[in-house]
Formats: structure tokens, C-alpha cells, sequence
């Protein structure tokens, strides 16, 4: 067993800034800008900061940030690894440094020009400058450059193994894109589609089309993470880590792990999600709403799987019997997601699964949301949390 | 690969379908090219024909006009027609320019075919082997019904 | 640039909407052999509805005509753009945009619609006006505004010959690499290469000899890639490899359509291959389409020259 940290970190405050396709303005000032918000929805200063969290493909140091914020004194920073793995990651940072005492209170936060600035959509095929260049050098010789290409690989041969249509993977691009027609900070806001106009959009690596993919996004994501004790005082009501967790399972590439018995599988996301149940003492039937990383489409189905929603291969039938609509057995990307909101890097999700626990999402269910799943990217070392209602 | 209309034969309404493909024609982009096509078109700006002027515009020769790029679209498209086929529209987006020492593949493809008034639509596209996409788009034919 | 200075440039660029660039204007020349002749030479066009007046006299149009896309040659200034274009709607207009900055210019689209066909002794008579621009733009040049020229074309009878919608790109130019200017931005791309390190140069290596190998523990025989310094199951360090029959089943695969990377070849299909050995290895599948492809398929593979510069793992169907 894991060190218990159940309970011991409570979400206080949420933040995002505007998400778009052209900031106009730094990666340093969307970082200020959703940290400041996540603040202020909090009642906190700047001064009551005393660690960040963040990715360690975050372009912004942590001392620019508390330096552009006016913070005080910095005890903790902490940053996690492997891209979108690092979404719930940074908020495991965050939550070990104020359960252990290494600091109070931590903003979780995720800056990027992702559309305006350096492309995801490019992948590594601008070359790669980093230590892990050995590891791309599998691939790139051959064209598989890019994010959806990796993804495009797993899907193909799960789809083959389990007979799950592109009927599912429309169902969630589909429900996904009707959360955001509601929410205005959504790219998608207003902007609903239906199957002929999925079907026609073009081919970006089969069997994964235009709409499968999530945005390249402008934008900052924030959330505050403190004690309980202090989170007593606040504006918010507190939003309680129940448990979190991160893993890697043996054979672990970075999206490319196609070495295993069994590839088209996500045996990492399984283990986070052990490790949360057992963390937390709750089980997939405590979930009531979900926000569950989307890249692509077919990756939110492989999650349901590992989370225990349904079995291997069970997903499709899962999500088209309604699961994810808003009356569904588990509400899920309620936001619009990445797919259809904005691509933050996961962060966004943490936000949106926050309000879902305080009640207060765009798209709201109508049923009490005590506990809340939040996860992170897929194909890479990754993780997840439940969030609930603090007592 | 047909480079040139080799017979006066004209394809009828009746022989084409949306998916035919069209056989690709590679383009050798030379200086030679370049300039004459803009001379050839009356476009007497100095980057089609100058390099230095083209230089100081940030590319490393003279490039390709629209008008030549635009001729040499339709060209494909009657080359693969043929001569009583009447050329209703030619719509292009221009991407990556062609410059000398390129060669551009071209590719086209049927899109629609309109039984009753023998429009044809053809989508083309001309990729360069250094910068890829140079243009891309569509030219609409009329096509004989009947032989 | 304020947001007031922003609206007030603003206010002045869209004035231009529906102006006139120039009026009714017949060509110098009329539609002539001598330019249809010089423009299909060029063009490489022998479409001989364009020069076989012979062909001609028995075609449907019983006549020559001017190929269709020389529309706009007809009316085009001449020499004299080499020391300037003349003042008119459409020079204010850009004046206005390089006094703002956006000093960048770049043709993006052109549409001709075409009415009616016109033959040597017809008359080309142009109109031409600024017909919209767009609001401000983030493109990949940099920021900047969209107009669009619209060309309306008359025989001299008045007849309407055809139209031209022209799509223009003014912006502010954001810095250039130096390389793009240099004659290295000419040389024919190939493949990012993969770099070889002390732990997989040995496999590339190997790869340019003609063979893919695949690294086995010298103590417990278990063979692993891609390669690494220890054996996961023995924690041996002591290694050789055997040579692979490249005999293999896709399990596997994608086409890998946008974006397109410049120097591989167009939708390239990339499989997990299952090799005989028993290890996983990434590689093209060529040699059939896309649509031939499943999972299960058989397929033998060859160390193959695929560019100047690469020699790879190619899979073909059996």
C-alpha cells in the first residue's frame, strides 16, 4: 500500500483564463493570470502561496511566476513528468508537499501558447532536442511523428481486438461537443456537429479523424491546494483529494510502448486507478461524474475500462447506452473537454472535476456529486485522482 | 503518365466517375520555367524574374508566378479531358512556392460529376519535393454528353 | 498599436470595400496567336483547341480559342510594374497596410470562373474592384488582414467572358530563420534520421550494412528490443544479437496522413510488426495500399536505400 494521503489536501480554488487560438500574450502571463484567478475564487493572496506545481514541460519557472504574482516566501516546487501523465501528476506534487507538511499551500498550475506557440500536431517531426531523442529515433525514421499517429496505433489494433466501432468514438466526440456548446470558454461554444459532418472531417491518421483529436489551445489552468485546516476558512467550499495516485507499469514507453505481450492495452492507468480506490476507500460504483483525459476520442474508452466502469472491451456499449450524456450513469467531460473546450493539458480537467464536486459545472448533473474521477494522459507514465466533497 | 494530349480524344460524361484518378505529372521547376511562365503571362514583377529581388524577399531564387501555376493546373486538367472539354472555373489555393531546382508531382482526382449538365469537377493538387504543397484546389469542365 | 489607433486603422482599411481599382478597361492587344502561342509553349499545354486552327476547323467550336486561363493576361500592365505599380485603389490600399507594418504580401487564392470562350480578334475588357477584407488574422506568416480583388471580364460586344476573385494576404513579416533565403533550403529533404547513441548505434549501423538485428542476453538468451545496456530479466550486461529472418505479421498499423513532413512519401503506412524472432519492431509497410492492410497480415522485410541519406526496414505484403 501506498502512503495514505486521503483527505489530507483539499482543492479551494479554481481558475482558467481564456482559452483561445491566439493569447497575444506570454505563457508567463497566462500562468499569472489563471494562478491569480484560482486566488481569487479562493479568497487567498498572492502571499499565502507558498509551493507551485507544474509540468516539466511548463515553459514558465516557478521564481517567474511568484516573482510576476508578488509572492512571499517558496518552500516547495515540484514538477512531474511525461506531457499530459503530468496532468493529475502536478497535483500529486502539490498534494504530497501539503500532506507532509513541505508546504500550505500549493497552486497546481499548466501555461501553454499550444496554438500560437510550439504545435503538439507537429510532434516530434521538428526533431527532437531533448535526452529522450534515442527513444523518438524508433519511430521518426518511419513517419510516426506525431501524437495522433502513436494513439492512431493503439486504437487500430484495440479496435480490432474488441469490435468497438467508430459508433463509440462518435458518441464521445459527439457528447463531449454538446457539453461545450453550453460553455462559453469552449472553442466549440454553440457550435454543435453531427455525424455526417464527423464523418466527412478529414483523415488524420486512421482510424482517428479530425474530431477524435483534441484542440491545440492558448490558455492556463490553476487550482489551489492547501490543508484541510485552512481550507476550512475559505470563500469555497473545500474540495477534498480522496486519492491520487501516479504509476508506470513494466515496459513503459513515452506513447509508444508497443513492445508489451499485449499492446493495445493501458496496464499503467489500471494501476493508478488500484491505487486511488485503495487510497481513497471508494470503488467505480462511488464515482458519480468523471473527467477523463482526451486527447483523442478512443482514449477516454480505454480509461472507462481500467477505472472498472466496464470490462475489456466493454466501453463502447458503455458510452453508447448514454453513460457519459448528463443523465448517464457517469456523467463525464462535462467542460466540453479537451476534445471540445480547450487543450490545457489535462488541468482544465482537474478544474472542471472541482466544480463538479462544489456543484457548480456549466453542465451540472442533476444528481449529488460527492466524489468526482480526474485523469491524466494515456500512452505515457500517468495517473488520476478522486476528488469529493471535504467533511 | 500522359505529359502532353497525345490523341485529340475528349472524355465523355459517360466515361468519368467520382474517385477516377488522374495520372500524375511531374514538372521539372526550372529558371527557365519560371521566368518565361512569367513573362509568357505579362507578370513583370522583378521576384519572378530577378533573384536578388526575390532574395530580399526571404526566399533563395526566383519563384513561380500564380498565373503560370494557375495555367499549368487547368493544363492538367485538359491534358486528361481532352480538347472539346470547355474549362468552366479554376480555383486555387496557393501554399509553398515553387522555386528552381524543384519538382512538382501533379495529382487529381474526380470529385463530382453532374450527369445531366456535364460538369465535372477534378480536385488537383501540385506537391513540390522540397516544400510540399505548392497549390491546391479544383477545375470545373464541361464534358461532351456523348461521343 | 492602441485599441483606438486599431479601430481608426481599421475604420480606413475597410473604407476601400467596394472601391474601384480600375474602370472598364479594354486590353492593348486583342486575343492574339502570337501570345497564345508563346503562353502554351511555356505551359507545356498542346491542347489544340489552343493552336490547331486545323483541328479547330472541325471541332465543335469551329474555331480556335484563347486558353481559358489566360484571362487576366490580356489587361496585365506590363514592363512597367519593374519600377512600380500605377496609383490606383489597390495601391492606397497596400500603402496603407505597409505604412501599418504589414509590409508582408502573399498571394493565397485565386478563383476564375469562366462564361464564355474568346478567340484570336475578341477583345478582353477588365473591371476591377476591392470586394472584402477580412478582420485581423493570426496566420503562419504573422498577423495580418485578407482582401479580395474582384475582376470582371467583358468581350467587346459586353458579353461576360468570366470573373476573378483574387485573395491577397497583407501582414507584419516575422522574422525569418537566415536559412530560408540560403541555398540549403533547396537541398532535397530526407528523413529525420535517428541519432545514434552508444546504447542503439550499433542496431543503425547494422541497418545501413543491410541486416536487422535484434540484441540477445549472452546469459539468459532472452532477446530484446529496442536495445538497452542490461538484460530486464537477468540484469546481465553481457550481450550479442542474432539476425532477423525479417519474417513478421502486422499487429499494427496506421497511415499517417496529416500533417504531411517533408521528405517522406505521402500517407506513409507504419505497422507494429510481430517478427518471427518474437520481438516488436516499427517499420513502413509499402508495396500495397492502405486498404490492403489488416492485422494478422504476413509480411517479409528488406533493408532498403528509401533516400539519399536513409536506409531502412521495409515490410511487403507476402
Amino acid at each position: 500500500m501506498v502512503a495514505n494521503v486521503k483527505d489530507k489536501a483539499v482543492i479551494v480554488g479554481v481558475g482558467n483564463t481564456k482559452f483561445s487560438k491566439d493569447s497575444g500574450v506570454s505563457e508567463l502571463s497566462l500562468a499569472a493570470q489563471a494562478v491569480k484567478a484560482a486566488l481569487d475564487d479562493a479568497g487567498l493572496k498572492p502571499t499565502d502561496l507558498d509551493g507551485f506545481a507544474t509540468f516539466t514541460m511548463d515553459a514558465n519557472d516557478e521564481i517567474e511566476v511568484a516573482r510576476t504574482l508578488g509572492c512571499g516566501d517558496l518552500t516547495f516546487w515540484g514538477r512531474s513528468h511525461y506531457g499530459g501523465g503530468a496532468a493529475t501528476g502536478s497535483l500529486h506534487q502539490a498534494v504530497m508537499a501539503v500532506s507532509t507538511g513541505m508546504a500550505e499551500c500549493v497552486a497546481v498550475f499548466r501555461a501553454l501558447n499550444g496554438r500560437s506557440g510550439h504545435r503538439f500536431s507537429a510532434g516530434v517531426s521538428e526533431g527532437v532536442m531533448t535526452a529522450d531523442i534515442i527513444h523518438w529515433g524508433w519511430y521518426m525514421p518511419y513517419g510516426l511523428l506525431t501524437p495522433a499517429s502513436w494513439v492512431a496505433m493503439f486504437t487500430q489494433r484495440w479496435m480490432h481486438l474488441t469490435g468497438v466501432t467508430k459508433d463509440a468514438l462518435f458518441e464521445v466526440a459527439h457528447t463531449t461537443r454538446n457539453y461545450a456548446v453550453n460553455n462559453p470558454n469552449a472553442f466549440f461554444y454553440q457550435r454543435p456537429f453531427d455525424r455526417a459532418e464527423y464523418d466527412a472531417a478529414r483523415m488524420i491518421c486512421d482510424p482517428l479523424q479530425l474530431f477524435d483529436c483534441c484542440q491545440e489551445s492558448d490558455g492556463a489552468s490553476c487550482v489551489i491546494v492547501t490543508t484541510p485546516e485552512r481550507a476550512r476558512d475559505l470563500r469555497q467550499p473545500g474540495v477534498s483529494v480522496r486519492g491520487v495516485a501516479q504509476a508506470a507499469a513494466p515496459d513503459q514507453e513515452q506513447m509508444t510502448s508497443f513492445y508489451r505481450k499485449e499492446f493495445a492495452a493501458i496496464p499503467e492507468m489500471e494501476i493508478a486507478a488500484k491505487n486511488c480506490y485503495a487510497m481513497s476507500g471508494l470503488k467505480a460504483d462511488d464515482i458519480d461524474a468523471a473527467v477523463i483525459y482526451d486527447a483523442f476520442s478512443p482514449i477516454v474508452l480505454w480509461q472507462m475500462e481500467a477505472w472498472g466502469f466496464c470490462g475489456f472491451g466493454e466501453s463502447g456499449d458503455f458510452v453508447l447506452d448514454g453513460a457519459m450524456r448528463p443523465d448517464g450513469r457517469l456523467p463525464t467531460n462535462t467542460h466540453g473537454g479537451q476534445l471540445s473546450e480547450a487543450y490545457i493539458h489535462g488541468v482544465n480537467g482537474i478544474v472542471e472535476a472541482t466544480k463538479l464536486v462544489r456543484g457548480t459545472s456549466l453542465n451540472q448533473p442533476n444528481k449529488t456529486v460527492n466524489n468526482a474521477l480526474v485523469t491524466s494522459g494515456v500512452g505515457i507514465p500517468t495517473g488520476g485522482a478522486i476528488l469529493g466533497k471535504m467533511h | 503518365m500522359s505529359e502532353t494530349m497525345s490523341d485529340y480524344k475528349t472524355l465523355t460524361c459517360a466515361d468519368v466517375a467520382v474517385g477516377d484518378k488522374l495520372p500524375p505529372l511531374a514538372i521539372d521547376i526550372t529558371t527557365s520555367l519560371v521566368v518565361c511562365g512569367a513573362l509568357a503571362t505579362r507578370d513583370f514583377e522583378p521576384v519572378h524574374h530577378n533573384k536578388a529581388a526575390a532574395v530580399a524577399t526571404g526566399l533563395p531564387d526566383v519563384f513561380m508566378n500564380i498565373l503560370t501555376s494557375q495555367g499549368l493546373m487547368a493544363r492538367y486538367a485538359t491534358d486528361w479531358s481532352g480538347p472539346e472539354a470547355v474549362v468552366k472555373s479554376v480555383d486555387l489555393r496557393l501554399g509553398a512556392p515553387n522555386v528552381p531546382g524543384m519538382v512538382m508531382t501533379m495529382t487529381g482526382a474526380v470529385t463530382a460529376v453532374d450527369k445531366t449538365s456535364g460538369l465535372v469537377d477534378v480536385a488537383v493538387v501540385g506537391e513540390n519535393n522540397i516544400w510540399g504543397m505548392h497549390m491546391q484546389g479544383s477545375v470545373q469542365l464541361a464534358l461532351p454528353q456523348e461521343a | 498599436m492602441t485599441a483606438e489607433d486599431q479601430k481608426a486603422f481599421e475604420d480606413e482599411i475597410y473604407a476601400f470595400v467596394g472601391r474601384e481599382v480600375c474602370p472598364p478597361t479594354p486590353a492593348r492587344d486583342d486575343v492574339n496567336n502570337a501570345m497564345i502561342r508563346q503562353w502554351t509553349e511555356i505551359i507545356g499545354d498542346t491542347n489544340p483547341a489552343y493552336t490547331d486552327a486545323a483541328w479547330a476547323a472541325g471541332s465543335a467550336r469551329g474555331k480556335t480559342i484563347a486558353p481559358p486561363a489566360m484571362m487576366y493576361v490580356w489587361g496585365q500592365e506590363g514592363f512597367k510594374v519593374t519600377t512600380g505599380r500605377p496609383a490606383d485603389a489597390q495601391a492606397d490600399l497596400v500603402n496603407l497596410f505597409n505604412k501599418h507594418g504589414y509590409t508582408g504580401v502573399l498571394g493565397t487564392n485565386v478563383r476564375q470562373e469562366y462564361f464564355r470562350e474568346v478567340s484570336p480578334g475578341d477583345n478582353v475588357v477588365m473591371t476591377m474592384t476591392i470586394d472584402n477584407i477580412s478582420e485581423r488574422k493570426t496566420t503562419g506568416r504573422g498577423p495580418g488582414y485578407f482582401f479580395e480583388t474582384l475582376a470582371t471580364f467583358t468581350n467587346q460586344h459586353g458579353e461576360k467572358i468570366g470573373t476573378q476573385r483574387f485573395k491577397v494576404l497583407k501582414f507584419i513579416p516575422q522574422e525569418q530563420p537566415a536559412t530560408a533565403a540560403s541555398e540549403q533550403a533547396l537541398k532535397v529533404p530526407t528523413r529525420i534520421a535517428s541519432v545514434r547513441g552508444h546504447d542503439n548505434g550499433w542496431w543503425w549501423n547494422a541497418v545501413d550494412d543491410g541486416k536487422v538485428l535484434i540484441q540477445r542476453c549472452k546469459d539468459c538468451q532472452t532477446l530484446r528490443h529496442p536495445p538497452r545496456p542490461m538484460c530486464g530479466h537477468c540484469q546481465s550486461m553481457e550481450w550479442d544479437s542474432i539476425e532477423s529472418t525479417l519474417d513478421g505479421e502486422v499487429l499494427s498499423y496506421t497511415c499517417v496522413r496529416y500533417p504531411a513532413v517533408p521528405g517522406y512519401p505521402k500517407d506513409p503506412i507504419c505497422a507494429v510488426i510481430g517478427l518471427g524472432e518474437g520481438t516488436n519492431l516499427v517499420a513502413n509497410v509499402v508495396g500495397c495500399e492502405y486498404s490492403d492492410v489488416f492485422i494478422g497480415m504476413k509480411v517479409k522485410g528488406k533493408v532498403e536505400r528509401v533516400d539519399e541519406k536513409t536506409i531502412l526496414p521495409q515490410f511487403y505484403p507476402l
